[in-house]
């Protein structure tokens, strides 16, 4: 199989399962560690981690396709997820989201032709008091304004 | 086994603590619809269909997974059980396509049985229908259509827990789930076409199968599977005389409700082909037709002439058969060589849930009859290829069909003197013979065989042999009759009865007896082989 | 009023384990398991009259006691952190500014249930609380408040943050354990019930983070204390996240039975840019939305809210004003619980999605005769009929904004279009 762990990763993969009373429940951890690494969970890291588990590989697409932080296909360099649920509705997520989207020349769904965004909506992530807000990779950026977002998009090589 | 007591619609049920609901129901003749529900399958619970009413608690419960309690009292047929049901058909209809005219499950579909039996009312769903992948081939037996599936997960369930083989899983989230298998996989295990079986609408369909006949056209006739010794119990599906299909039958003691993918679809290679539909005998220039009693009376002087004498019997001649085989070969040559028809190959893991490693469904049958002579079918092949034999009568194999050692047998019975084949086709075997005579396969046959742990189960006639053709076993009345020995016997629940008194292992059974499911030989118990 | 929940978030590192021992942190704790037998513990829980504030608002002391004390199987405790629902984010507050007060909350319940493995299932979203979870578990480790013989007590334990993945569903306690089990976010049937079957089958406790949150306070000043606050049957303080059109929004922590209508005008300053309420949801997206009218005599606690039609749940407070378009409003939800419908079971999978579709095209201007009615209708159809309370949360708002607002939905199909507008 082409697609394997470095030596770091794959110390980290038994770290991982060592922590928990049953491989088993060590899965998403070990997926999320896969698609770290490999940018995103397609056709053979999938296969690779379901031998790793000692899974089937249809057991663990289904477990993938189940999760919306685990992406099957490739995405951009900065994924901008905005949230669009109710408390987020009522302060203007939907301009919030035509402004990014005219912004970056891109629908919500798509990525922008050199990699870098891409743009997605996503439900409530427990921040409706900061709203309108948006999730890019790891961090979330609250209380925005269309002068705060163009400066945030600025920033991000 | 703590004993309870419960109501299901006013009738007072005794049963034991731990069952639940929708067993204790349908013991009592209380059918609660279902989908996910299988009795061989863990519980899932998704499908809601059997949510029935239990006094005193306010929600609906499902019948699948309550567990029966003293003093339950039980509403299987409420106002609010009968509301509820039409409302999971209207939801479960949601998005499913219109496509009974085109689908092969009409006539056997839960949707449209339930329907008519709980529903009778329009959907009221008049938006845009979501839509999945239509006719994916899965493997080579079975193909699949999301928009059918109704996700009761019947399907994963099955490779979960009965093959162990995981190839199908649950895909995506809410309305978009489907049922999938990985990428360049194929669903190619040994036990895949029962899916077919268990999926209650039309997901998962028989490629084998698909669109021959309307099931509603189908003779339904329930005989025991030929392919190997387990024994499974099926149907025999027939349609203006052919076989279409087989279905497994129930049957807790040997294969449960499962059958296996080449015993499903043997019936294609043990019934097809040109079929023999006159004797023949050999003169000069070759094999010609002839009359029964000509052919008859050359078997007769044949065999008599040519020994020592072997003869061989399929696996899959019936007791029935092999007591007159055994008792003809006998009176014509005492020290003859019998032997029923035996080869093991491997089987792996998957198979052995249900395969025995044979191909003979009644060798254990054969040899208690008395078709067992010479320590096991191989040690006699070799002494025919030994050239040990003079003559030789072959019922029901091609010998020239296994793959190993073909020369060697063909040389070996073109030595003999006088050859006997007695089948349904002209096999290789059979252009070598003297003597050709037509005969009639499993599922033209009356009579029992007896599985490798000793049950003995009934074949029924589910086509008619072709005219030309003769039963095996008159065959065999006949030619005793002409060799001097006249039985009083001549249906094969005669000839069982007969033999129920000689041969010791089927003392005191009774043809009557055997009914559909099959009765034990040997100490004469019911036991569970399985 | 006295902080219980909110006593330590303003404070500078709040999150460090020196702060929290320099307040007390930990001591609770260690009389805990020192001194205090599990029996004792789970009937001084009980006499607090802590209920569950995940939502269901279950008796925390009686949900203990349902395990079984002589199991031969392992325990296990499991903090809820995977907060999703719509409006609520008081749990992300306390994992970021007072990560030790729901690991020692966490300690006390494992400890309660003789459980030796506690996880904290932390939705994947979260990702800097999640790393402050770690490390804060870290620090707890360290000073020998997690692991073996804690503390000379002989009592072993073990803490594992685990982190999400994406599904609001995961926030159900029997889907959280499937997701833990390393499969999907499916819920269980039951029976049976997690408390003798739970994760791997074994006995299990599922308790949400700002639950655990209270318990070092409750130790430390007795369960009297704790029940001395709120109403008769809604003991204690709880939280509130409070957002949409309000002028204050944020958490807040008030005493159980608050009057809801002062709380809202005065803590809350009001409805934002001078506009009047239209209506306003009291437990998060789940809950029955209440219009102002019906606000008059609630207050914030679970049976005064019941009373009036609704429910507390997670006390996600989302305010809606009267440039609100109720039918928008409720397509958002609806549209919410369509997609985290984890598909299981008939109800919920395809009704969802068949409401989400009519309310989008009553929105879109496209509604006709007797849409309300088949809302109405499949909602009641679903509710009560699946395997998990999410099918109840998706019917219920449907319904609620329907019977509230009918005469701006039937406007809203008649006219083609919205008749007010949203902001």
């Amino acid at each position: 199989m082409a697609l394997e762990f470095s030596p770091e990763t794959y110390k980290k993969f038994e770290e991982t399962v060592a922590r928990y009373p049953r491989k088993e429940a060590a899965l998403l951890p070990v997926l999320c560690l896969a698609q770290k690494e490999f940018g995103h969970l397609g056709q053979e890291a999938i296969e690779y981690v379901a031998q790793l588990m000692g899974q089937s590989p249809a057991r663990v697409c289904g477990v993938v396709s189940f999760y919306t932080m685990l992406n099957t296909k490739p995405i951009g360099w900065h994924h901008i997820q905005i949230c669009r649920t109710l408390p987020c509705a009522l302060r203007g997520a939907e301009k919030l989201t035509s402004f990014i989207s005219k912004t970056l020349g891109i629908e919500v769904g798509q990525t922008t032709a050199d990699g870098r965004f891409t743009l997605s909506e996503v439900e409530c992530l427990a921040s409706c008091g900061t709203a309108p807000m948006m999730q890019i990779n790891d961090d979330y950026y609250e209380n925005l304004t269309d002068d705060k977002v163009t400066e945030i998009l600025a920033s991000l090589k | 086994m703590d004993p309870i007591k419960l109501t299901i619609d006013g009738k007072e049920v005794a049963t034991t603590k731990g069952k639940n609901l929708i067993e204790v129901a349908a013991e009592i003749g209380i059918d609660i619809p279902h989908y996910c529900y299988h009795p061989k399958l863990s519980i899932a619970g998704n499908c809601r269909m059997c949510l029935v009413e239990i006094e005193r608690m306010p929600k609906l419960q499902i019948a699948c997974n309550t567990p029966v309690g003293e003093g339950m009292s039980v509403l299987t047929q409420s106002p609010k059980v009968l509301a509820i049901r039409k409302a999971v058909m209207e939801f479960l209809l949601v998005n499913h396509p219109v496509d009974c005219p085109i689908c092969d499950q009409a006539g056997e579909c839960w949707l449209q049985d339930y329907y008519m039996q709980h529903d009778l009312q329009g959907s009221r769903f008049q938006e845009r229908k979501e839509h999945d992948r239509k006719r994916e081939v899965f493997g080579p037996n079975v193909v699949f259509d999301g928009e059918r599936c109704i996700k009761c997960t019947r399907c994963v369930r099955f490779f979960q827990e009965i093959t162990r083989t995981n190839e199908l899983a649950v895909v995506n989230r809410g309305d978009h789930s489907t049922i999938a298998l990985f990428p360049d996989t194929v669903l190619d295990n040994p036990l895949s076409g029962n899916v077919v079986d268990i999926c209650p609408v039309g997901a998962l369909t028989d490629r084998d199968f698909r669109f021959k006949v309307r099931v509603w056209y189908l003779q339904k006739t329930p005989s025991i599977c030929p392919g190997c010794s387990t024994g499974c119990n099926v149907s025999v599906e027939t349609y203006q005389n052919r076989i279409a299909r087989f279905k497994p039958r129930i049957n807790e003691a040997v294969n449960s409700h499962w059958l296996c993918d080449e015993g499903r679809y043997c019936f294609h290679d043990l019934t097809g082909g040109e079929r023999l539909n006159t004797p023949m005998i050999r003169q000069e220039g070759g094999l010609v037709p002839t009359t029964w009693d000509k052919a008859l009376g050359a078997v007769l002087n044949g065999l008599r002439g040519a020994m020592p004498l072997a003869g061989i019997l399929s696996g899959r001649n019936t007791n029935e058969e092999a007591f007159l085989f055994a008792k003809l070969m006998k009176r014509l040559s005492p020290d003859c060589a019998l032997e029923v028809f035996y080869q093991e190959r491997e089987l792996s893991e998957v198979q052995k849930i249900l395969m025995s490693p044979d191909r003979s469904p009644n060798f254990r049958g054969a040899r208690e009859m008395g078709v067992s002579s010479n320590g096991g079918f191989e040690p006699l092949m070799r002494k025919l290829c030994e050239s040990h034999f003079s003559g030789a009568y072959v019922v029901g194999e091609d010998l020239l069909g296994m793959d190993n050692d073909k020369d060697w047998i063909r040389q070996a019975l073109q030595k003999l003197s006088f050859l006997v084949v007695q089948d349904i086709r002209m096999t290789e075997t059979a252009q070598l013979a003297h003597v050709v005579l037509p005969s009639t396969h499993f599922g033209e046959k009356e009579g029992t065989y007896t599985n490798r742990n000793g049950r003995v189960q009934k074949l029924n006639v589910a086509t008619i042999a072709p005219e030309g053709a003769m039963q095996d076993h008159e065959i065999f009345i006949r030619l005793l009759d002409a060799a001097g020995e006249r039985v009083s016997y001549s249906t094969p629940a005669e000839i069982f009865d007969a033999l129920a008194n000689e041969v010791p292992a089927y003392r005191g059974l009774t043809y009557t007896a055997i009914g559909e499911q099959g009765i034990q030989s040997g100490d004469g118990q019911d036991s569970h082989d399985r | 009023m006295e902080k219980i929940l909110l006593r330590n978030i303003d404070v500078p590192d709040s999150h460090t384990l020196a702060v929290y021992s320099s307040r007390g942190g930990y001591r609770p704790w260690e009389e805990v398991v020192k001194n205090i037998t599990p029996e004792r513990l789970i009937e001084e829980v009980k006499a607090s009259g802590l209920r569950g504030r995940g939502g269901a608002g279950f008796p925390t002391g009686m949900k203990w006691s349902f395990v079984p004390k002589d199991s031969p199987k392992p325990k296990y405790m499991v903090c809820n952190a995977d907060e999703s629902e719509p409006g609520t984010f008081k749990d992300r507050l306390l994992i970021e500014k007072d990560p030790h007060a729901i690991i020692e909350g966490t300690l006390m319940a494992a400890y309660a249930i003789q459980s030796h493995t506690a996880f904290i299932y932390i939705r994947g979203e979260l990702v800097f609380g999640a790393n402050i979870l770690e490390r804060a578990v870290d620090e707890a480790t360290q000073a020998g408040y997690i692991g073996k013989n804690i503390l000379g007590s002989g009592y072993d334990v073990d803490v594992i943050v685990h982190r999400g993945a994406g599904a609001y569903i995961c926030g159900e306690e029997t889907a959280l354990l499937s997701s833990l089990e390393g499969g999907r976010g499916w819920p269980k049937v039951k029976p049976p019930f997690p408390a003798t079957h739970g994760l791997f089958g074994c006995p299990t406790v599922v308790n949400n983070v700002e639950t655990l949150a209270a318990l070092p306070w409750i130790i430390e000043h007795g369960a009297a204390a704790y029940a001395a606050i709120g109403t008769e049957k809604s003991k204690g303080t709880k939280l509130f996240s409070v957002s949409g059109h309000i002028s204050k929004p944020g958490v807040y922590e008030l005493e159980m039975g608050y009057p809801f209508m002062k709380f809202l005008q005065e803590d809350c300053g009001g409805v934002s840019n001078g506009r009047k309420l239209k209506g306003v949801i009291p437990g998060g997206g789940s809950m029955p939305v209440l219009r102002p009218d019906e606000l008059e005599k609630v207050n914030l606690d679970y049976e005064s809210v019941q009373a009036a039609g609704s429910l507390l749940g997670s006390g996600g407070v989302i305010v809606m004003d009267d440039a609100t378009c109720m039918v928008r409003a409720a397509w958002n939800l609806a549209r919410f619980f369509a997609h985290e419908s984890c598909g299981q079971c008939s109800p919920c999978r395809e009704g969802c999605h068949w409401m989400e579709k009519i309310f989008h095209r009553i929105e879109q201007g496209e509604g006709r005769k007797g849409d309300l009615e088949l809302i109405l209708n499949v909602s009641g159809n679903i509710m009560g009929n699946t395997i998990c309370p999410f099918g109840d949360a998706a019917a219920m708002p449907a319904a609620a904004f329907i019977k509230k607002y009918r005469e701006e939905f039937e406007e809203h199909i008649a006219q083609k279009r919205c008749t007010v507008r949203m902001e």
